[in-house]
């Protein structure tokens, strides 16, 4: 009964928070510079033509007057069209998010399992060889620029060894053959998908081991290891059963919180590797003034960081008894 | 996961390629946006449509001359009437279907129906159409209108009956343009030689060739065309790093996109590379605001350019990939261009640059406590330089796009900054973001200087009055500068409406001279543009001004 009585209460939260985002967003775009027709004209169009379209695209009413109908959209689910796509900004994002969630939502999981599991057997050799090979190795993997490392492997793997495609998402080789079966198409993706999964994937298990090694180190003194190693029970069972499940809620914070940014892409990845999902969109839509695009990228971007806020806390009380609402 | 990924990648590469048909690969920067034409405004939607939707006249290569394309011959006018009679080719879209002097019609009262933003100004001047029989079209115009023959004539032509239901639903909404320009073209039905095939947006944009193209086998402006490859495969690349890669290791068979300085090195020593050099038709100039001291002073001004050392702008930081403007007109505009324009301080070196602006300012009255040219006639360093009534010169800014969007135009800001201040001028180079400068030139007309560029001009000469008539000094205006000549603005309306090509070509001179004698703007450069295609591909690539991506490359290249 607690529990349902604090998701309501977060529920009521999220969304006067949300209703904030939403105008913040709002008076952010229109109040940064920049013109979102000027990249629309040519130099043969006159000024009144240029109005015109401003007036088409609803440029012309007042601040006030804009942001009545954009409240009003929002909650009609009428989130608008692209002025340059010419298309609603819903199907863009929906053809785009599954290209998204597939490549870092498959990094995330990857890179949190084995950051757990290395984790783990850092802090076990806590001062050793393998320790210290694992935390320098996160740290440098974790901090390097993730550009240079992407285009780095670009230039090993797909130039000079041509292991795999230099970018892109599918090959048309591949997709434009009529002959090619799904599987043909299934493993082609996957091929592409190689080089950026291991970049997220280098770039992000360091944070998972750091802080899977630093939650550890707390919970291995804790009065109940110390009860279960006098108990005489094996190591293992004591490290895998006893602290990692403990060890592990922060890093079940991180996770949550990362699979909800995952869904607004990288957009540095996405655009190295021309990955074709929300990422470069929402670089796309901020630096044409793509009004109606990047208000919808970001309030999607709030609304799953928001109840991932919320799912993640529930969780915590499920994997911890300790908490209680 | 990783391990299936590593071996799904070994054996993809094994298998290696399928093999392709004559199809061209081509390296896009950037995703089309659009297939819609009348929405299309980005520059990689109307690569691929180009393709598609062809106009009724096109220019020749060679003499950029407009040859007939979808017409059959050039246009008959009779001026009693002020009317222009143009008969077409046979031709076909690529449904089969015929394309008759209707689709024309409907074209240009679609248009003029739905004040299409990007074509009305072409259309608003034509009074009447009519079709007389299938192959003819009729038009009549309110008055004479010289962009009639190289702008209106130049509209590509769409099918009426893949747009007629489209047009008429759009007519009933309450914002008709809005509903047009939102219309989702999924299959454009086109007269090109080539037609969509497949777009699998994010990855690649397959055009197959069109077998119904009307120039086929037919010789025009001297060439015989094809197409003789099987089709296009426009591929997209996040960065020109990518797509530099790709051409190298033969993903794509070009980059359609301008190569940057920095790679030129390494792709002159590929041996599987060609580069081309072209004239682009565009200008890179510093606009100054006559509105407000301390521009509002001729004098002032022609030191300014006088002080412009364009030789070192085109050696040291085009590093040679370009050539010195003179005039607002691009050189490679040959019809157009005036060669009789002043060429301040041209061929001279930077002392003497120092001391003819000295000259110009000391004659104007303007004074220094220390002059930066000493009795000697030592160039020295000046104190800040004093106005004719005596008081300083105020501090001005010369804005210009980051480093980071062109590091050209910044480069040339800091540059021009430290050669004003050789002479006292209070300059000061301020790069900010594109938006912003766009915003502050624009709409608050709040700056001294600026330099930005328009990268691909049309041939017509129309845009001189379009950005110096004194009509358009408003917001969001095209006169940036706040020009204001009454002759300018005669001799612009005059050009406008006369029909005479070498007539005009006469008014288009004076107007040049005219700019470059009162100097609104200073026009500092025209870049090279660098293509990269692989060889051992194909062969017949059409060089002209604009690059090698060009419908008639397109028509003549054949695999080798």
């Amino acid at each position: 009964m607690e529990l349902r009585r604090f998701i309501f209460r977060r529920l009521i939260q999220i969304f006067v928070i949300f209703f904030v985002i939403l105008t913040v967003l709002f008076l952010l775009f229109r109040l940064a510079p920049g013109d979102p027709i000027s990249r629309m004209i040519d130099p043969d169009m006159t000024t009144e033509d240029a109005e015109r379209l401003r007036e088409q695209l609803g440029l012309d009413e007042p601040l006030w007057v804009q942001y009545v109908y954009y409240v009003r959209n929002f909650f009609t689910g009428e989130f608008g069209t692209s002025f340059h796509y010419g298309q609603p900004v819903v199907k863009i994002i929906w053809d785009r998010l599954p290209n998204t969630v597939l490549l870092f939502t498959s990094s995330i999981i990857l890179s949190a399992f084995v950051g757990v599991f290395l984790g783990k057997i850092a802090s076990w050799h806590k001062g050793g060889k393998i320790d210290s090979v694992l935390t320098i190795g996160a740290l440098v993997t974790h901090t390097v620029f993730l550009p240079w490392l992407a285009l780095i492997l670009i230039w090993v793997f797909a130039y000079k060894l041509a292991w795999f495609p230099i970018t892109g998402m599918v090959s048309e080789e591949v997709w434009l053959d009529p002959e090619a079966g799904i599987v043909a198409k299934a493993l082609d993706v996957f091929h592409h998908m190689a080089l950026p999964l291991c970049t997220l994937f280098l770039i992000h298990f360091g944070a998972y081991l750091l802080i899977m090694r630093s939650s550890m180190l707390e919970t291995l003194k804790e009065d109940y290891i110390l009860t279960a190693r006098a108990k005489g029970l094996e190591e293992r069972v004591i490290r895998n059963r006893h602290a990692a499940p403990n060890a592990a809620l922060p890093v079940v914070t991180s996770i949550g919180l990362s699979l909800a940014f995952s869904i607004n892409g990288g957009a540095l990845t996405e655009t190295v590797f021309t990955w074709p999902g929300i990422g470069r969109e929402l670089v796309f839509s901020v630096s044409h003034n793509d009004y109606p695009l990047a208000q919808a990228s970001f309030l999607l971007i709030a609304i799953v960081v928001l109840l991932s806020n919320l799912v993640v806390d529930v969780l915590y009380a499920y994997l911890d008894p300790r908490i209680r609402y | 996961m990783l391990c299936a990924l590593l071996v799904t990648g070994w054996i993809l590469f094994a298998a290696g390629p399928a093999p392709a048909a004559h199809y061209l690969k081509i390296g896009l920067l950037e995703e089309p946006k659009t297939l819609n034409i009348w929405l299309a405004g980005d520059t990689w939607s109307r690569k691929v449509l180009s393709q598609i939707y062809q106009p009724l006249y096109l220019r020749d290569p060679e003499t950029l001359r407009f040859v007939p394309w979808l017409a059959a011959e050039a246009p008959i006018l009779d001026q009693k009437e002020l009317c222009y009679t143009v008969k077409l080719r046979p031709a076909k879209w690529s449904d089969g279907t015929a394309l008759t002097s209707r689709d024309v019609a409907f074209t240009a009262r679609l248009i003029q129906e739905f004040k299409i933003p990007r074509y009305i100004s072409k259309w608003r001047f034509v009074k009447r159409i009519e079709t007389p029989d299938s192959r003819t079209v009729k038009f009549y115009l309110s008055k004479p209108k010289a962009i009639f023959l190289t702008r209106t004539l130049a509209t590509p032509i769409v099918q009426e009956s893949q747009w007629r239901s489209v047009a008429d639903d759009a007519a009933k909404a309450e914002k008709p343009l809005k509903r047009l320009l939102k219309y989702e073209v999924k299959q454009p039905v086109g007269s090109g030689p080539f037609v969509l095939k497949e777009w699998r947006q994010g990855a690649y944009l397959f055009l197959r060739k069109n077998p119904h193209f009307f120039a086929q086998g037919k010789s025009i402006a001297g060439m015989k065309l094809g197409p003789f490859i099987d089709g296009l495969i426009f591929k997209i690349f996040g960065t020109s790093d990518a797509a530099v890669l790709a051409l190298k290791k033969g993903s794509v068979d070009m980059f359609w996109w301008g190569i940057q300085p920095g790679y030129l090195e390494d792709l002159r020593s590929n041996t599987d590379i060609r580069l081309f050099s072209s004239e682009k038709s565009a200008l890179y100039y510093m606009g100054l605001n006559l509105r407000r001291p301390p521009f509002n002073d001729l004098h002032l001004r022609r030191a300014v350019a006088t002080l412009i050392d364009k030789n070192f702008i085109i050696s040291r930081i085009l590093q040679g990939y370009g050539a010195k403007m003179h005039s607002m007109v691009p050189p490679g505009n040959r019809f157009y261009y005036c060669d009789e324009v002043r060429r301040y301080g041209d061929g001279l070196d930077r002392t003497a640059r120092v001391r003819r602006a000295y000259e110009i300012l000391k004659q104007a009255g303007y004074r220094w406590e220390t002059p930066p040219v000493d009795e000697a006639g030592r160039v020295v360093e000046p104190s800040w330089l004093l106005a004719p009534d005596g008081r300083p010169v105020p501090k001005f800014s010369i804005l210009t796009p980051p480093a980071d969007y062109d590091p050209n135009r910044a480069m040339c800001g800091m540059i021009i900054q430290e050669w004003l201040r050789a002479l006292g001028m209070p300059a000061s180079a301020k790069p900010m973001a594109f938006g912003s400068l766009i915003q502050q030139v624009k709409v608050r007309r709040d700056f001294d200087a600026f330099i930005l560029a328009y990268g691909n001009l049309s041939l017509d000469p129309d845009y001189l009055r379009s950005f110096f008539h004194s009509r358009n000094d408003r917001v969001r205006g095209r006169n940036t500068s706040g020009y204001h000549n009454p002759e300018f603005d005669r001799v612009a309306d005059a050009a406008s409406s006369q029909m005479d090509r070498d007539k005009r070509r006469a008014l288009v001179c004076d107007l040049q001279k005219m700019l470059n004698r009162d100097l609104p703007w200073i026009p500092l450069y025209n870049p090279n543009l660098i293509e990269a295609v692989r060889r051992g591909k194909v062969k017949g690539w059409v060089q002209m001004l604009g690059g090698i991506g060009n419908l008639w490359s397109f028509c003549r290249l054949k695999p080798l």
